[in-house]
């Protein structure tokens, strides 16, 4: 017994080296890639410029003024209000149409059909920001097919991509068209594994498919569609900076701006590294109050939580 | 087998004479037909852009299909070298990245799923950490450059080498296997390496395409890092060229070429009467094509990684 012990421990440790030597490497990248940056971010607290460790000496501790700088500025209001803007909008515009999108393919007859159709909508997720942000702007120019297509109807269209008004749309939209079938996979997987039996009994007693459709598929979704919109309202401080960086210029900038293009173009491009920093994990700290809270409410309120 | 074809899947009536076509089903077919034509349409222009006569092209008569023939823009932009350096280049970038993601996925989620593994709990929270906190744009910026890798093409690589989620997602499949599997090769000798290379990798098919295909889609169409990290054009990726030509010149970023295109290029242009709009076309058509290709190839695996990935825990 003894004996098979000390075998059983000698092969745990053969074995945990070997582990240990496949995982180092891996391990050491998430360490430097991941974690260092962590430790990065008492940058904010300072007043770091290019070259300076992060610790030790030579570091000029300015404690919260980056932060009270930042919050009392004319950007951080504007910054707020359009990432919930934003997200509002997307919310609204964006949120049920994966949802509708699966129940209409989950009710097209033809097997080829469906699957075409399915295939053709996740087409946007794999055409990359850069290509989708050009192709847009390309279409909105004075010369584009958008601005073309507006002047056909009467609709005088000049400069669309310096309009203010508009950029919320474009940008909303935009992403409805990258996101919605992608997005509808997960539902559309779930409704493949509705027991049949269940449509089956509701046809023999005369239920219609729209009925159907509003009686067992739309209760059988309604746990995911719960927990997609915790993690919609726990992501409304986050935004698409790749898109909107793409997207937008000088003209549209009170619309627009969000945290990741304010700390992009102010303090990455501009050198304000310590500034930059104390903004980026302001957000980030709100945002992070607000997973929490919309998850906290909805385990009170509903029973579904990420957590 | 005959009974089984006339039954109907989920709400979706069998084929059964019975089941007559609806309003339902005309509403259906309707609303799928306009959300691929939505879909589909802006590429489509793109490549019906692209492929028009050059002076069809620029008074605008393009609407669906090409008017006239013309392969000139793939002629004149086959010239620009600058483009297929930065295309080889972002070829480059897709091999290495996924030859490093699969090491990192897998050589992290096997030992994950070996019960005799030390510090399991501690490695779970290691990992957990970094996909709720992170250090934001600028400190991951001061680490790449603090490392020396800035205008590296390691800087474009090595951030994005490994993914937190991927590892968790191989980990959870790899759970899912029978244990008797392991077991049974241990018995007969086989090393914990021999036991992952000869049994497990085999049996991860499935996984591993899923891991593949987000891979190639993200590093081929990343730009961000690029443009944070590097401004040498040498190593530029292909979106990062692409952003230049057909972002940058709206917005005014870049004023020192009109089009962000080489002279020759340019020169080109100029003697098709060809409009810069008309080569952008075509070099998004020749970007965008190949990821397009393959994609409907991983489809069968695209349910079973998002099914995967809301598993808790």
């Amino acid at each position: 017994m003894k004996k098979r012990r000390k075998k059983l421990l000698h092969r745990d440790l053969k074995d945990n080296v070997e582990y240990y030597l496949l995982m180092a490497l891996p391990l050491a990248f998430i360490f430097i890639f991941s974690y260092l940056p962590m430790f990065g971010l008492v940058i904010g607290f300072q007043n770091y410029s290019v070259g300076r460790p992060f610790f030790g000496e030579g570091v000029e501790w300015v404690g919260l003024r980056h932060f009270e700088k930042f919050v009392s500025s004319y950007y951080f209001p504007r910054i707020l209000k359009n990432t919930i803007v934003l997200n509002l909008m997307g919310l609204f515009m964006g949120f049920w149409v994966p949802i509708v999108f699966a129940l209409v393919v989950n009710e097209i007859r033809n097997g080829k059909f469906r699957k075409f159709t399915q295939t053709v909508s996740y087409m946007p997720n794999f055409i990359s920001t850069v290509v989708v942000a050009g192709m847009f702007l390309s279409f909105i120019a004075s010369d584009g097919i958008i601005t073309q297509f507006l002047e056909l109807l009467g609709i005088q269209a000049k400069s669309l991509n310096a309009n203010k008004e508009f950029f919320p749309w474009f940008y909303t939209l935009l992403g409805v068209w990258k996101n919605f079938g992608w997005s509808s996979i997960l539902y559309l997987s779930t409704l493949s594994s509705i027991d049949p039996s269940l449509y089956e009994s509701a046809s023999v007693d005369g239920a219609t498919r729209l009925k159907k459709i509003w009686f067992i598929t739309l209760p059988s979704l309604l746990p995911l569609i719960m927990i997609q919109l915790i993690f919609a309202i726990g992501g409304m401080l986050s935004s698409n900076t790749d898109m909107i960086l793409l997207l937008y210029n000088p003209s549209v900038y009170s619309t627009a701006d969000v945290i990741g293009t304010y700390v992009y173009r102010e303090s990455l491009m501009g050198g304000a590294y310590s500034p930059g920093t104390a903004a980026g994990l302001l957000m980030s700290i709100l945002s992070f109050i607000l997973v929490f809270g919309a998850n906290w409410v909805s385990r009170k309120k509903t029973d579904f939580s990420i957590w | 087998m005959k009974l089984n074809s006339m039954a109907a899947e989920g709400n979706r009536p069998g084929k059964s004479r019975l089941n007559r076509w609806t309003g339902f089903d005309t509403a259906v077919t309707a609303i799928s037909v306009v959300v691929c034509f939505i879909t589909i349409y802006p590429m489509w222009y793109v490549i019906s852009m692209s492929l028009s006569d050059p002076i069809a092209a620029a008074s605008g008569a393009v609407a669906f299909w090409p008017v006239g023939f013309s392969v000139e823009s793939y002629r004149i932009v086959a010239l620009d070298r600058e483009f297929w350096q930065a295309f080889l280049n972002s070829v480059i970038y897709v091999i290495a990245g996924c030859v490093l993601m699969l090491f990192n996925t897998i050589a992290v989620a096997y030992p994950l799923t070996r019960k005799n593994l030390w510090g399991r709990r501690w490695l779970t929270y290691y990992l957990l950490v970094p996909m709720y906190f992170g250090g934001g744009m600028i400190p991951s910026f001061i680490v790449v450059t603090k490392l020396g890798l800035y205008n590296s093409p390691w800087s474009l690589i090595l951030p994005g080498c490994y993914s937190i989620w991927n590892i968790i997602l191989c980990r959870t499949f790899l759970a899912s296997l029978p244990p008797d599997l392991s077991e049974a090769a241990f018995i007969d000798g086989a090393t914990n390496l021999q036991a992952l290379v000869k049994i497990y990798l085999p049996l991860s098919k499935p996984i591993i395409a899923v891991i593949l295909i987000y891979t190639i889609v993200g590093v081929w169409n990343s730009w961000f890092g690029a443009s944070i990290y590097t401004t040498d054009r040498d190593i530029q990726p292909v979106q990062l060229f692409l952003r230049n030509v057909l972002v940058s010149m709206q917005s005014g970023m870049r004023a020192d070429t009109q089009t962000g295109m080489t002279k020759e290029v340019m020169e080109a242009m100029a003697e098709q009467a060809m409009t810069a709009r008309q080569l952008r076309y075509a070099m998004i058509v020749i970007v965008t094509m190949p990821i397009l290709m393959v994609y409907p190839m991983f489809q069968k695996y695209f349910t079973k990684g998002v099914m995967l990935g809301s598993i808790k825990g």
